[in-house]
């Protein structure tokens, strides 16, 4: 990111500051670049976050999904319950299951952005 | 004969928007990549709409409510995973995929290997699931115009293939960012208002989904007079009172403890009738008031047969049907049908929820992202578009068991959402609403399948002609190339689309997203997350996987017409149902080919290190630097 001349015009302190350490940022942004061992550690520790968290939401779905077929065998009557006049599985996942895929979708897109702004102000 | 005068007007006004809108927007999409660059400003949400425009096809509009009329509760899996498909997308693939820049999956796998030889198996794949996928548009397609219209299923696929393809060979409806929004609004509108008035009509879901399931076998609500014609075939549950007109000749096929062979597995195609255990054939004359007997009764002759109203409706095919209790609850027919009713479920859900990804039209319009940011909040949005409208489909299934059960009869339930509207009185009210339901109904195919056919048209035209059989072709010769790919496509799907008429619309669907699961998901997510992915291991993981799909589902079909081979699954059962629903077995195949091969081979293709930062380096730091040049 080219600094902007807002931040030039600041006093001479801060500007220095800044400079240094946009200095060890830029030092880290060409280790990435030119794949150092220390640039490559870098992108593998990114990835292995990020994988962690996709993993993790996809873990969440799948358990989600793969235990009610399971649970007429757990709960034998739950396919006899109803709530708010409708059969329970019926209930569950034919609308609640929706809702929890918005919310795991919207928790895995603010953790990722979050993931790569902690790996950008690293570097930057 | 006009059978809808509503659903008619309706399909022609769709059909003169996308037509006219599609040759006024040739104008401004000329080329791929002026496409591409016009629509990197648009924003994610409206991005959102457009992709959920072109995702929901015929399958989620009138399919899943057909299957569940059907069978009840095991269907509400494929809504939900149609939905969850894009959870998947988004947590993989979304952010890195834009990053890399590739808008296709051939254009992943070339780029990731830097192997044009790649791509052409990748070509091919994207070739055999998109015309796995045309297929259930032709059906739903076959039925909308013919049951508007009253004309023969065959000349329905025609039509609609005649029209789309024009409309895709004249350039129209490619990349139209507000055309494809606006069939997203089309087809929630048109799936969720009348529902509410259906609603309003029948009663509350609540009580609909009870009075469904108490009833063990569904029942004509007013008196019925059926058409059967030579070879058309009933299945009872029990005695049955009918009045024929004039006098016709049928065969009675009792129910038999000797004689023919149980068929038990079912696993989603109709069972082939050869092979049903059934007593000695008895041919009967019947004329004016007679009584069938509990069994099968084979129809002669043409004949009008007509039904009391609270009859116990006969089933039309040999389709096991669902009673009472199995309707209502988990493993009814259609899971349990199989004999193994969890294998079978879990089978069915990894095959749709991963895969999705792997659609050959699905991944091209996250390109129209500026970024990776940009692409997640995208998947994301279209996730919570698409889980909007899937609540709603099952609905017309429940009030279609109550009250079209006449359907069952002609082996229409795919129609059921189509028909349901129609019978509401007044006549103005059902009319207007009718047109309403064709009108999303034309926009869930047309959009689906014109995306699919600019896909094989692009397979066809740019990858095989372009790039493999006349590297030196201008790109005038390319961009006739694509159009007659398109063509191509189209009457090949049009073709096969006229062989499906039996196969219910969800379970082609669900076919061509086991394969699709089985090569390109695992291609994608080992691609994008593990640099030790090599070539030979990519590749042979992605035929083998997608081969081992497909081998399974192309033997269920042949089943339906083979006796040998339906006994053999018979006595197979476990078997059968891997065949019929591979992912379970196929997934996990592919991965294990892909990351063995790989260690073995060892050969990591050069440069993966400035790969994989591509395609996980955060935006900010500015070093995207798109594949495909601009």
């Amino acid at each position: 990111m080219p600094p902007t001349s807002a931040r030039r015009s600041t006093s001479d302190a801060r500007v220095a500051t800044h400079e240094r350490d946009r200095e060890h940022a830029g030092r880290r942004l060409r280790d990435l670049l030119e794949q150092t061992q220390v640039g490559t550690v870098f992108l593998s520790a990114l990835m292995r976050r990020q994988l962690r968290l996709s993993l993790a939401i996809t873990a969440a779905f799948l358990v989600g999904l793969g235990v009610q077929p399971l649970l007429p065998e757990i709960w034998p009557s739950y396919g006899d319950t109803s709530v708010l006049g409708l059969p329970l599985p019926w209930l569950v996942l034919g609308v609640l299951t929706y809702p929890g895929l918005v919310v795991l979708g919207l928790l895995y897109v603010r953790r990722a952005e979050g993931i790569d702004d902690d790996f950008t102000d690293l570097l930057q | 004969m006009i059978v809808s005068a509503g659903a008619v007007v309706g399909l022609l006004l769709m059909a003169t928007l996308t037509a006219a809108v599609g040759v006024y927007a040739r104008r401004f999409a000329r080329t791929t990549s002026d496409f591409m660059v016009a629509a990197r400003a648009v924003p994610p949400r409206l991005n959102a709409a457009a992709i959920s425009g072109e995702y929901l096809s015929a399958a989620s509009f009138l399919g899943v409510a057909g299957l569940v009329m059907q069978f009840g509760f095991d269907v509400l899996w494929y809504p939900v995973g149609y939905a969850a498909g894009y959870l998947v997308l988004l947590v993989f693939i979304a952010g890195p995929l834009r990053r890399f820049g590739a808008y296709t999956i051939p254009d992943f796998a070339e780029g990731r290997f830097n192997s044009p030889r790649f791509r052409r198996l990748a070509v091919g794949l994207v070739i055999l699931i998109g015309l796995f996928y045309t297929l259930p548009q032709m059906k739903a397609a076959g039925i909308t115009v013919a049951t508007a219209a009253g004309m023969p299923y065959a000349s329905g696929v025609v039509i609609v293939a005649v029209v789309v393809v024009s409309i895709v060979v004249a350039g129209g409806m490619r990349g139209i960012t507000l055309v494809q929004a606006m069939q997203f609004a089309v087809k929630l509108f048109a799936i969720s208002v009348p529902v509410f008035v259906l609603l309003i009509h029948h009663g509350t879901p609540g009580r609909l989904i009870g009075a469904a399931g108490g009833q063990p076998v569904p029942r004509l609500t007013a008196a019925t007079a059926f058409t059967v014609s030579s070879g058309d075939l009933w299945s009872l549950s029990r005695s049955l009172a009918v009045d024929v007109e004039g006098r016709t000749t049928a065969t009675l096929l009792p129910p038999g403890e000797r004689g023919g062979t149980a068929r038990t597995t079912y696993v989603g195609v109709p069972l082939s009738t050869s092979s049903q255990r059934i007593g000695p054939p008895r041919p009967v004359i019947l004329a004016g008031r007679s009584t069938l007997p509990a069994g099968r009764v084979r129809w002669e002759e043409g004949a009008k047969v007509t039904l009391a109203a609270g009859a116990p409706v006969p089933f039309g095919s040999d389709t096991p049907p669902s009673t009472g209790r199995a309707w209502l609850h988990p493993f009814g027919p259609l899971a349990g049908g199989s004999g193994h009713p969890l294998l079978f479920t879990y089978s069915l859900i990894i095959g749709i929820v991963f895969g999705t990804m792997g659609l050959p039209h699905i991944l091209v319009r996250f390109y129209t992202n500026p970024d990776a940011r940009a692409a997640r909040r995208t998947a994301w949005y279209v996730l919570a578009l698409v889980s909007l409208f899937y609540v709603w489909p099952p609905l017309y299934g429940v009030i279609g068991r109550l009250h079209a059960a006449q359907l069952y009869t002609t082996n229409l339930t795919d129609a059921v959402v189509l028909i349901l509207p129609r019978q509401l009185g007044p006549a103005w009210l059902g009319e207007i609403l009718a047109a309403v339901v064709a009108a999303g109904a034309f926009a869930a195919f047309a959009s689906t399948l014109s995306g699919l056919l600019v896909s094989l048209g692009g397979a066809l035209g740019h990858d095989i002609y372009g790039r493999w059989l006349r590297p030196a072709a201008s790109a005038r010769a390319r961009s006739r190339a694509f159009r007659v790919g398109a063509l191509l496509a189209g009457a090949v799907a049009a073709a096969l689309g006229l062989s499906v008429e039996h196969f219910d619309i969800s379970i082609l669907v669900g076919w061509a997203f086991a394969i699709a699961a089985s090569s390109f998901f695992p291609l994608l997510v080992l691609g994008i997350w593990w640099p030790r992915l090599t070539l030979l291991g990519a590749a042979a993981g992605a035929a083998v996987g997608g081969l081992a799909a497909t081998a399974g589902i192309v033997i269920t079909m042949v089943a339906f017409a083979s006796q040998p081979l339906a006994q053999l699954l018979d006595t197979h059962s476990a078997l059968a149902v891997v065949l019929a629903q591979p992912a379970i077995v196929t997934i996990p195949l592919a991965f294990l080919v892909m990351v063995v091969l790989s260690l073995v081979d060892g050969r990591v293709p050069a440069g993966v290190g400035s790969t994989m930062l591509q395609l996980h380096a955060p935006d900010r730091l500015g070093l995207r630097r798109d594949y495909v040049p601009e």
